[in-house]
């Protein structure tokens, strides 16, 4: 605030310029054009330009509006072409490139979980893991769609189990993923049904990187056009996490004491059972299987055991087997997990042979064997 | 509805080519319309009171007009009352009698506190004290009074400068109501320009700031050293950003369609001392409070008492108004606490730097001039932004603690932010810098059509592709 003597010497003369204000007021009244006064040349030729200049600016924004398409396509087009990470396992599968054997299914907990290359070495059955980041079962069964679409059907799919897989989705985790591939029936409708207004990511040029995305996706669709491929972190789809133990579960756990109750949903559950239906319906066998979590975690989770009933009650309806992994002793290993929920390399390698292992005892394979 | 938003880009061209095309005067019913509707985007029910504040002083301004001796005085003195006790209830009242509570239970008095839950009308402060001194400056018989009750409410309720400001004063907005405007090429198109550069302020630089800022000023006790005073200047220009982008968004609209709108802010940053810095930040408000409350609570020319008096007492309020905390009453009274000290402290600074030969106009001085204000300044941001005196303790007592240069992003700013938010502040600064200096637009002008247009599609481009877009409200929407 300029207090000082100077600015009240300055607001005086600004008080005798008052007359002039007023005089201002007065002033453009003069200006307007009366009824019935012809055009003058003037005139006319200020309306002229006023019309050449309307072309302009509606000139310049028609070219804004194409370039942003333009660079929507190619950003487009440039995520598409993406070999390696996240984009990679979409695009291989968009392009029908997997058509492997075994493939696995789920949320964060299975993209981590199953190393496919111990799976595959193990069963001799190629192994491809679709687990989606951030994802409840209905983007999972919007992703399955796809995969089933786009690729030979496989002989064994291997659903992961959460605790919340029977909670919707209640926001989009990091849309950008699915951006480029809205043209996928499956996705685009699992997208609009959590977000209605994911219509804006598809037909509003830009909206879906550059309004919903802080993290420069876009940039690597303009570098894969330019042959610069992101750095490579998926392997068949699985996700190695090479990450010790946060420290996150102590303080979820302090916001917490007394425990959590995983809440459930109608159509969560009946999205659970879609998601089997579809595989049952095209003759696809399903093994649901509770990847482990860690046993402090699961102490703390005070319907857990209402929560698996009901899944074991649904898979039963569907002849579908369950493996739970809820006592196995790499839940008591701390040193298996990076948190309360997921497995970090080293666990996922122990869990991937123990499981691999099972799987190959089991009468599944020997049956995918006899049907090959 | 914000600037910011998918609405207002659809909102803005329909109300433009609206407004040329209708005939003369149906053009300012046409923005009252267009103002009412942007604002109802928010909370329709709130127009109401709008209505009401209008109302009163549309009467009160004519009947202060006409009537003179005592009759001329209550008609304001009830004006003014009526007006701020709008702005007392919605926005202060909590804080106050929570403020009355906690003091009575000091000696002995037991009170429940009454509270009310309501939600601020969003710029209530900012439309208050334009009503405020159009009744004023009737009463001084600076501006005469508005008949027209549409041009008055469409002054008051002017949307791209009716929820932050600048606070215009009638002599400069009323009479402009009244003018006929063309479209003229030129001056939309620097209307436009003009916009264009709030966007960038507000998308790229304020919003992304407000990341880092927010993640660290939540739980300050969660960040290090470096990280608590990266958050102090980032915020310092996200305010700025922030509410000068707001401005540049105002004004250029503004100027679209034929207004012509204060300046707010003239960059503020670049201030030697801090009075100059108040001479250059939010202007319009600055000057508000110097014309409607400095001056008549004694000025500069009743001696010195009057005036230190003078100028607590107005950046006190000048903090209360930004908001019910005392944060900001701390601010406004840290400001006034600089203001004072730097004018009792002049002389002996300026003999202390001659001795060692940096007079007043040598480089070393006025850049150290410079940089003492930006840090006196961002120390006072801190006060500004923090929850609470106890975090904004925290805070000034751990800036220099533990500064750890490999953990400088937060869980919403990833590091890959970083280069981006100190390309832009470098950017604006160059870009104020060299506005200072020529004329940009004169240059630009001065190129042929297809490079220039180039230049304005990729600036518009970068704008778009690395904005930050999370429906974050302007920071002085609250106040």
């Amino acid at each position: 605030m300029p207090l000082s003597p100077q600015v009240e010497q300055d607001r005086d003369s600004a008080l005798c310029s008052a007359e002039n204000a007023l005089a201002v007021i007065a002033r453009p009244l003069e200006s307007v054009p009366g009824p019935g006064r012809e055009k003058s040349a003037p005139q006319k030729w200020a309306r002229h330009s006023a019309w050449s200049g309307l072309i302009k600016i509606v000139c310049f924004f028609c070219l804004i509006v194409v370039l942003l398409f333009g660079l929507n396509a190619i950003i487009n087009a440039g995520l598409r072409r993406i070999k390696t990470s996240q984009f990679g396992v979409s695009n291989k599968i968009v392009q029908g490139k997997i058509n492997a054997e075994i493939v696995i299914s789920g949320s964060s907990r299975a993209l981590t979980h199953y190393d496919p290359r111990i799976i595959e070495r193990t069963t001799g059955c190629p192994t491809f893991n679709i687990g989606l980041n951030g994802s409840q079962t209905d983007m999972q069964l919007a992703r399955l769609k796809t995969y089933l679409k786009h690729n030979q059907k496989p002989k064994l799919l291997v659903q992961n189990l959460d605790l919340f897989s029977f909670v919707t989705s209640h926001e989009i985790y990091d849309p950008v993923q699915y951006v480029p591939y809205l043209k996928e029936e499956s996705i685009y409708a699992g997208v609009r049904r959590v977000y209605p207004d994911a219509w804006k990511w598809k037909y509003l040029p830009l909206y879906g990187y550059a309004v919903e995305d802080m993290r420069f996706n876009w940039m690597l669709g303009l570098k894969a056009l330019a042959g610069i491929q992101p750095k490579e972190d998926h392997v068949n789809g699985y996700r190695p996490r090479d990450t010790s133990w946060t420290g996150d579960f102590e303080k979820f756990r302090t916001n917490n004491p007394n425990g959590i109750t995983m809440e459930t949903e109608a159509q969560g559950e009946r999205d659970f059972e879609e998601l089997l239906g579809v595989c049952a319906e095209q003759g696809v066998p399903v093994l649901i299987v509770y990847s482990p979590e860690y046993y402090e975690m699961q102490a703390i989770e005070r319907n857990r055991k209402d929560v698996l009933g009901k899944a074991k009650e649904m898979t039963g309806h569907f002849n579908f087997p369950l493996w739970d992994y809820s006592e196995s002793p790499i839940c008591r290993d701390r040193s298996n997990f990076y948190n309360s929920q997921h497995l970090n390399e080293s666990g996922a390698s122990a869990f991937s042979t123990d499981f691999a292992q099972r799987l190959l005892q089991s009468a599944i394979v020997q049956a995918m064997r006899k049907a090959h | 509805m914000l600037f910011n938003s998918l609405e207002f880009a659809i909102f803005l061209p329909l109300v433009v080519g609206l407004y040329f095309c209708l005939p003369w005067r149906s053009r300012t019913p046409m923005l009252l319309i267009a103002s009412c509707i942007f604002y109802m985007a928010f909370i329709p029910a709130y127009i109401l009171i709008l209505f009401v504040t209008i109302t009163i002083d549309y009467i009160a301004g004519i009947y202060i007009e006409r009537a003179n001796g005592p009759a001329r005085r209550a008609w304001l003195v009830g004006s003014i009352i009526s007006t701020c006790a709008v702005l007392f209830v919605f926005k202060y009242f909590d804080f106050f009698t929570g403020n009355f509570v906690g003091l009575a239970s000091l000696i002995g008095w037991q009170l429940p506190k009454p509270v009310v839950h309501i939600i601020l009308p969003i710029g209530l402060s900012f439309h208050t004290f334009q009503s405020l001194s159009y009744v004023v400056e009737v009463y001084l018989r600076r501006q005469k009074a508005e008949y027209n009750f549409i041009t008055y409410a469409t002054y008051v309720m002017f949307f791209p400068q009716l929820v932050a400001g600048p606070i215009e004063r009638p002599q400069n907005l009323i009479h402009q109501f009244h003018e006929k405007h063309d479209f003229d090429y030129e001056r939309i198109t620097a209307g436009l320009k003009r916009m264009a550069w709030g966007f960038f302020k507000k998308l790229v630089i304020a919003d992304r700031l407000a990341l880092y800022v927010n993640d660290v000023y939540g739980a300050p006790q969660n960040f290090n050293g470096l990280q608590l005073s990266l958050a102090t200047v980032f915020f310092a220009y996200q305010i700025y950003c922030d509410f000068s982008g707001y401005s540049d968004i105002a004004i250029g609209g503004a100027q679209v369609l034929g207004f012509k709108l204060m300046e707010n802010f003239n960059n503020p940053y670049h201030a030697r001392s801090i009075p100059e810095f108040w001479r250059r930040w939010h202007i319009s408000l600055s000057s508000w409070f110097r014309d409607y409350v400095y001056i008549p609570v004694g000025g500069s020319h009743n001696g010195i008492r009057r005036w230190l008096l003078a100028v607590m007492i107005t950046f006190a309020v000048s903090g209360l108004w930004h908001g019910a905390n005392w944060t900001y009453v701390a601010w406004g009274v840290l400001n006034g606490f600089y203001l004072l000290v730097g004018t009792a402290t002049k002389d002996w600074r300026d003999r202390t730097f001659g001795l060692i030969g940096l007079h007043r106009e040598t480089f070393i001085r006025q850049a150290l001039m410079l940089a003492s204000t930006f840090v006196l300044t961002s120390l006072g941001w801190i006060v500004f932004r923090a929850r609470n005196m106890g975090d904004a303790w925290y805070v000034v007592t751990h800036l220099a603690h533990g500064w750890d240069f490999h953990q400088i992003g937060t869980e919403q700013f990833l590091l890959r932010q970083l280069p981006v938010a100190v390309a832009s502040i470098v950017l604006l600064e160059m870009g104020q810098l060299l506005h200072g200096k020529v004329s940009v637009p004169s240059l630009l002008i001065r190129l042929p059509m297809a490079p220039r247009w180039a230049l304005y599609a990729g600036l518009v481009i970068i704008v778009v592709m690395f904005g930050i877009y999370q429906k974050t409200q302007f920071i002085y929407f609250q106040f």
